[in-house]
């Protein structure tokens, strides 16, 4: 408040000096003195005065806005959509506001959007049109006058036509706007149309009009109002006086234009600033500099005061007349108020609007900027104008020179540049880029391409070509991105681009052309192109360099034959891989990242051409290593795509590999082996694990010391673990040395780190515990989340035991190596240990000893509680005046509050509450609540809200929100319903989730909820209603929900395991969550069992949508069909809505069994249950594919064929896709079954005019690459009519060679020559035999040929073009 | 490759403690060169990811740096003045985003298995 005060303060002691800035002093006129500000035209227009009045008036709308908006909700709160358009109305009120107070001007965009944007808002209030009308004047001093007033009629009509009502204010806002812009118009035509509006004019209309001849010169016309003013009895004020010293001089008449003062003083109005500036300006704008000095040392010596925006009005007057010389003398007088810069500023950018820019850099110049610190650019708006405003090349050169000398801008030329290629002002920025190159500075390729962008959008080709012969010019050389991402696009095909370039001297002799080419052909997909290219190239290309351009370009076609070629090509051929790496690496890196680049959909869409893929390169023999393959491998699990892994295995080179065998089979090999003196490690390190997996120390151990010689790390490593797992720290610690002499430097994994010291610990061998975290950290291991989570739990466990002295060595140990952060958490048991002992006074001190070292309180809460409890008076008396002298008094209540909360004693927890001063402390109260809520102190967290009712700034409805949360816990919906009667005796407004909750709880509890429920617009993460009150641990659940949302499905799963064990029961929403999680990484049978866990402890326990979805899913693809659907019928019965996908592969799996029972047992589940976006069609598809896999194609074809032909059909037949049954027959080679559905597509086609059938099948067989057949069926009579339906189909080579031949059959020139033209139009390359045909159709029809008949027979080209179909070049 | 591979996992897998640093008010003359030039001063950088649009032809001036060490993005982001093409960029430490994603740590024993 005290910040508040102080400006008015300032103000108030200040009274009504002559140095108030201008607005206010005629606020601090006296009543009598109407405003006149406004009256004037140039003189004292806007950029130099008044901001504070506009401003004013900015703020008393956007108030008057805001109460509206108050009214607004608190009658209607869920009227979202109007709150919104009146939101963003105020926003771009409030942007306006802000830029007249920062700058004092406002752009042209930014009122353009506020004007939009009150349009949209549909009724504008006449405020919000004044707002706007007043805006169009002096405040763009960027925009030139004509502009503005363009402007400002374009707003009065739009508004008029939305149904705003003008009154006489819009009337005067208007006339302010014509005399700012210096727009010539007619006075008695305006108030013509005043009349026609009928309103009535007033004083201020009087004296702007007058202002209005005066700017002209009128002073009859002047005069005539003036009259009519004093027999209306107006109060003639200074203003009008004003213009009519303007008006005189603008007349010629500078002697009547000084008269005009004197008359002013007989009848009784002193002459002031505004007059004297009239006057001022007059002389100005006849170049009469010694009247106008005169005139100032006339003011100076009166008691007036003329304000530097006084005189920058001057300096425009001089410079508008033609005096630009004269400008000097005026900023010598200029005396740099604080406000200064903003209105120079102002003043700059209107003199280059009009053109004078010269004049605006001398301003510029003269700015008192800061020059020292070399970084500071002063004059960048100054710069963009002149480039906005088209100033010449040279002199903006000549301008960025001065700026520099002067040292106000480091980068003027780069800076002018960059606005000249925003507002792709192409010529300005080829000048300026010279101009750069000249100075010294570089010129890099990144500088055109703005230039090349805007050409782009044209595809303006030959300004492309001169950009690119500019760049040359400034020997800057395009490289690759230049040409794919800014040359290349604007061309049809990359061959025109090369001959372009070349006629046009602009091919580059670097490669960047070249490569540039390969990359944006390969990134379009067209993979032949790629393929020819790399088998001709002669450039220096790696394969890594062109992973990427390939990567898109293959997921663009989906071509497996030229993925497979350009594999092979960049595999084999030693151009691509000469790196060290090689090609095995090479390939199996592309491989990984071609798949993870794909989505999963992607990939599960594609699975078969990758397999496809996958099984070619074997044939290819092509191979990658097995590291790769395990990333693949993951990659595919996660995309739930594993059936894939099969086939990405083939191609890893792998060493060979024992299957599995039992520990006694291979001791009795280990014994055989020893026997015959041959090696024995590998066996040896296979029985060690296997006896590991078996948990059989004592067997491990004996076999261990039995083949000591033969032993290696690993092993070691996998021993330790097994004798920390038995508790036996003495054989782990003897491996552990045994180990380390064997190799010093080899490094275990962090968990076996942390077994160690947890059995060194629990054993007493500190000392070597310790050492085994120092080795930790010499070995840099790795630490994670659940590291840090295992430190806590071996000291809590030293704590619990009591051992004192092991939980603080091994704490500092960890704390002082810095393997984790003395957080509050670790350092619990600290304290634990002596809290578990009773020992207060230790468990204190350990607590201060704590906060010195690390600062950190750990269990303060817990021990204040059991010195409440024990009172323990002159211990709590230390702890708190150790809280208050190191954390404040405020930290030190809060703690004994919560303490005497906790402990029951509201009477004293009521008292501190009334200590003076305090007030609410958010996360404080927050924290406290959480902790009743889970740990369920009901009684605790009512007395709390109840205690805090008058605590100062406290949040009330977030306390009444926690309350109702713990409600809802405990479905304890009668203290629920309290809570809203209390909340309105409170007079406390809920917020909507508050509301939400408590509709929530009342109907899970089947109550009536007396209030409408705000309406959810998102899923509300937090929805658990069937979860009842159970011994929940808080801590190891809260672990499970952060493991899980950081997707760490092992650590989630581990603490679940342990929680298990420890008989902690989880909420339904957390099992729900890890279930899915689990199921979402591919762990089923982890799944299951949490799954199994949940319906154990919580009766009824379900899982949601989701997680049933992804059951269901993992179900599929484990092939436990039957169990998939019961969890279908399961999630159908709950209501919920399983994923379409789901389903789909669900129903896709019985099809592929030929269980047609299970498809129409689904049909009928899932029928009402529309949400799903099933298909008719996905039954139609899988019945028919199921009863084929049964052998009874022919029922399937004639129940097809019925739906299709009889009279009431479901399903439109346009609509009636059979692609997926098409594609899984000829897929599987069901030979039978792919004839007879060819005959049934073709009969439907030819007797029923069913064209969809056959468009598929033929679709499928091209994507299937049976080109032969689909051909076939091409040929076939349907072919017209499929050319009519699908036009496109003519651009497939096999369907326009065989279109024509049909048409050479039939005799059909028209028909024929149709196609020609079409594909000539679509600028298609057509084969000879294609040509050759037609020719001989024209030339037996007696027609002439447009091209030159290929000179070879028929069987030449037909060969040719099957040769060229099976070997692709 | 191997090696690149395995350190592409390990990136992925110290995604929220790797070390990126955010660099702002990059001038519009810079491109990624001037930035791999500048950096390096402060330790190896792997990663300079400078996005154009491709609308306008320009970036926009926000640029990613990636360390190989925790050290160097300490040693850069507490470095007072950084001028490039004569202009100073802001620069700061990536805020950690939460991977999306398998779990981390079991990606990376996967592929060390």
């Amino acid at each position: 408040m005290a910040a508040l005060l102080r400006p008015a303060r300032w103000l108030l002691a200040a009274g009504v000096p002559p140095r108030l800035p201008l607005s206010l002093r005629f606020l601090a006129a006296g009543p009598g003195r109407p405003r006149v500000v406004s009256c004037l035209p140039a003189a004292r227009a806007r950029p130099f005065a008044g901001e504070l009045l506009n401003q004013a008036r900015l703020y008393a709308i956007a108030a008057e806005r805001k109460n509206d908006l108050e009214e607004n909700s608190s009658h209607r709160r869920n009227a979202s959509f109007p709150r919104r358009d009146t939101d963003q109305f105020s926003w771009a009120l409030m942007r306006l506001d802000t830029s007249v107070r920062r700058t004092g001007r406002i752009t042209k965009g930014l009122l353009q959007k506020v004007f939009e944007s009150t349009c949209h808002s549909g009724n504008p209030s006449g405020n919000q049109a004044l707002l706007l009308l007043r805006s169009c004047g002096s405040l763009l001093p960027e925009i030139s006058f004509k502009e503005r007033t363009d402007f400002v009629h374009k707003i009065w009509d739009r508004l008029q036509e939305l149904g705003t009502v003008y009154d006489v204010s819009h009337y005067n806002a208007l006339l302010k706007v014509y005399l700012q812009n210096k727009y010539k118009f007619s006075p008695t035509d305006f108030l013509a149309k005043m009349e026609e509006a009928n309103i009535q004019p007033n004083r201020v209309t009087y004296q702007r009009l007058i202002a209005a001849y005066c700017n002209v010169g009128d002073i009859e016309g002047a005069s005539k109002i003036l009259e009519f003013m004093k027999n209306k009895d107006l109060p003639v004020t200074e203003g009008v006086f004003s213009a009519l010293v303007t008006g005189h001089a603008t007349a010629g008449d500078m002697e009547n234009a000084e008269n005009i003062l004197t008359v002013m003083r007989e009848t009784g109005i002193e002459p002031g600033p505004d007059t004297y500036l009239a006057l001022l300006n007059a002389y100005a704008e006849k170049g009469d500099i010694d009247h106008v000095k005169q005139t100032l040392e006339k003011v100076q010596k009166s008691d007036l005061y003329l304000m530097d925006r006084d005189l920058l009005q001057l300096i425009f007057s001089f410079s508008k007349a033609g005096y630009p010389q004269y400008v000097s003398e005026v900023l010598e007088k200029i005396t740099y108020e604080r406000r200064y810069i903003p209105d120079a500023m102002n003043l700059i950018l209107l003199l280059v609007t009009e053109k004078l820019e010269d004049t605006a850099l001398q301003v510029l110049l003269a700015c008192p900027v800061s020059r020292e610190g070399s970084l500071t650019n002063f004059g960048n708006f100054f710069l963009r104008h002149c480039v906005t405003m088209n100033t010449p090349a040279e002199k903006l050169i000549d301008y960025c020179k001065k700026l520099k000398d002067a040292q106000m801008h480091t980068t003027p030329l780069q800076f002018t540049l960059h606005c000249a290629l925003q507002g792709s002002k192409t010529d300005l920025a080829k000048t300026l880029i010279k101009a750069l190159k000249e100075e010294g500075f570089p010129v890099r390729t990144h500088y055109f391409w703005p230039l090349l962008v805007g050409h782009q959008k044209e595809r303006n080709v030959q300004g492309i070509i001169d950009i690119l012969k500019a760049m040359r010019e400034v020997g800057v050389e395009p490289d690759q991105e230049t040409y794919v991402n800014y040359v290349l696009p604007s061309f049809d095909n990359v061959e025109s681009v090369r001959v372009l370039l070349q006629e046009n001297e602009c091919l580059p002799e670097s490669t960047s052309f070249g490569i540039a080419e390969l990359r944006s052909e390969a990134v379009k997909g067209n993979l032949d192109f790629v393929l020819s290219f790399l088998k001709s190239n002669t450039l220096p290309l790696s394969f890594n360099s062109l992973r990427k351009s390939l990567i898109l370009g293959f997921r663009r076609s989906m071509n497996i034959h030229l993925w497979s070629k350009i594999t092979e090509l960049l595999y084999k051929d030693g151009r691509y891989c000469q790196e060290p790496p090689g090609p095995r690496e090479a390939v199996g890196y592309f491989l990984y990242n071609l798949i993870g680049s794909m989505s999963d959909s992607e990939v599960q869409a594609n699975e078969e051409h990758l397999r496809q893929y996958f099984h070619q390169l074997k044939e290819m023999n092509i191979k990658i290593y097995e590291n790769i393959y395990r990333g693949i491998r993951n990659l595919l699990d996660s995309y739930h795509v594993p059936e894939l892994i099969k086939d990405v295995n083939i191609l890893v080179e792998r060493e060979k590999r024992d299957s599995q065998k039992t520990s006694s089979d291979l001791e009795a090999t280990l014994e055989k082996l020893k026997d015959n003196n041959q090696p024995i490690g590998d066996v040896l390190k296979q029985l060690i694990l296997t006896l590991c997996s078996e948990e059989n120390m004592q067997k491990a151990l004996e076999v261990k010391t039995k083949y000591e010689s033969d032993m290696v790390v690993s092993s070691y490593a996998a021993l330790i673990n097994l004798c920390c797992r038995h508790d036996n720290a003495e054989d782990a610690l003897n491996l552990k040395q045994e180990f380390e002499r064997l190799d010093s430097s080899a490094v275990l994994h962090t968990n076996k780190y942390v077994g160690l010291v947890k059995v060194l610990g629990k054993h007493g061998k500190l000392q070597d515990a310790i050492n085994i975290l120092k080795e930790m950290k010499e070995k840099n291991v790795p630490i994670q989340d659940a590291t840090l989570l295992s430190f806590f739990h071996i000291l809590n466990g030293a704590a619990l035991r009591g051992e004192i002295e092991t939980v603080k060595q091994l704490h500092e140990a960890i704390v002082t190596l810095g393997l984790a952060k003395p957080s509050t958490n670790i350092s619990f048991p600290l304290v634990t240990v002596h809290l578990e002992k009773g020992d207060l006074l230790a468990a204190l001190e350990a607590m201060i000893v704590c906060y010195k070292k690390y600062k950190i309180l750990p269990r303060m809460h817990d021990v204040l509680c059991k010195l409440v409890e024990k009172g323990e008076t002159d211990l709590i008396q230390k702890a708190m005046d150790f809280v208050s002298q190191e954390q404040g008094e405020m930290t030190m209540l809060y703690d004994i509050f919560f303490a005497f909360l906790q402990t029951g004693n509201y009477k004293e927890a009521k008292k501190i509450m009334e200590t003076p001063g305090i007030r609410a402390r958010p996360t404080k109260l927050q924290w406290f609540c959480d902790r009743c809520i889970t740990n369920n102190k009901r009684e605790a967290l009512e007395k709390l809200v109840e205690l805090t009712q008058n605590l100062f700034e406290c949040d009330r409805d977030q306390l009444y929100y926690s309350l109702l949360k713990l409600y809802k816990k405990n479905g304890d919906w009668q203290r629920a319903d309290a809570i809203w009667n209390k909340m309105q005796e409170e007079n406390i407004i809920p917020r909507e989730k508050t509301l939400r909750l408590l509709a929530d709880i009342l109907k899970d509890n089947n109550q009536e909820v007396p209030f409408d429920v705000p309406e959810l617009w998102y899923d509300d993460d937090e929805h658990s209603p069937n979860s009842s009150p159970r011994p929940v641990d808080p801590l190891t659940e809260k672990a499970v929900l952060n493991a899980c949302q950081q997707r760490k499905n092992r650590d989630a799963y581990n603490i679940f395991l342990r929680a298990q064990r420890q008989n902690i029961i989880f909420s339904s929403d957390t099992y729900r969550t890890l279930t899915q999680l689990l199921l979402l990484t591919d762990n089923f049978t982890q799944a299951i069992e949490v799954k199994m866990a949940a319906e154990t402890h919580i009766k009824g326990f379900t899982l949601n949508d989701a997680a049933n979805s992804f059951l269901i899913i993992a179900q599929v693809r484990r092939d436990y069909l039957k169990e998939a659907l019961t969890t279908l019928k399961t999630a159908l019965d709950l209501d919920q809505t399983p994923s379409k996908l789901s389903v789909t592969r669900l129903i896709q799996a019985f099809a592929s069994k030929g269980d047609v029972q299970s498809v129409e047992a689904i049909q009928k589940m899932v029928s009402g249950h529309d949400s799903i976006g099933l298909s008719g069609m996905i039954f139609i598809n899988n019945i028919a594919l199921a009863q084929i896999k049964n052998n009874n194609i022919d029922v399937a074809i004639e129940n097809i064929e019925n739906m299709l032909t009889s009279g009431n059909q479901t399903i439109e037949s346009r609509y009636f896709g059979l692609s997926y049954l098409f594609r899984k027959a000829i897929e599987e080679q069901i030979e039978p079954a792919v004839e007879k559905l060819s005959i049934m597509a073709e009969r439907l086609a030819n007797q029923f005019a069913v064209y969809k059938p056959v468009t598929d099948l033929f679709l499928q067989l091209v994507q299937l690459g049976k080109v032969d057949d689909a051909r076939a069926l091409l040929q076939a009579p349907v072919l017209n009519s499929l050319l009519e339906l699908i036009p496109e189909l003519r651009e497939k080579e096999e369907a326009y060679t065989s279109a024509m031949k049909t048409y050479v059959l039939d005799n059909d020139v028209p028909s024929a020559k149709m196609l020609y033209k079409y594909l000539t139009a679509k600028n298609m390359k057509m084969n000879d035999l294609f040509l050759k045909r037609y020719a001989l159709l024209l030339k037996n029809a007696g027609e002439p040929v447009p091209f030159i008949e290929p000179p070879e027979s028929f069987e030449f080209y037909s060969k040719q073009l099957k040769e060229s179909k099976e070997n692709p070049s | 490759m191997a090696a690149s591979v395995v350190r592409g996992a390990l990136a992925l897998c110290t995604n929220f403690t790797r070390q990126v640093a955010f660099v702002q008010k990059i001038p519009w003359t810079a491109t990624a060169d001037e930035l791999r030039k500048h950096f390096p001063h402060f330790g190896h950088i792997t990663k300079c990811i400078l996005p154009f649009d491709k609308e306008t032809g320009l970036h926009k001036g926000m640029c990613w740096i990636y360390f190989s060490s925790e050290e160097a993005l300490q040693n850069a982001v507490q470095h007072e003045n950084h001028v490039v093409d004569g202009v100073k960029v802001h620069i700061q430490v990536q805020k950690p985003k939460i991977l999306q994603g398998d779990q981390t740590s079991d990606e990376r024993e996967r592929f060390l298995r």
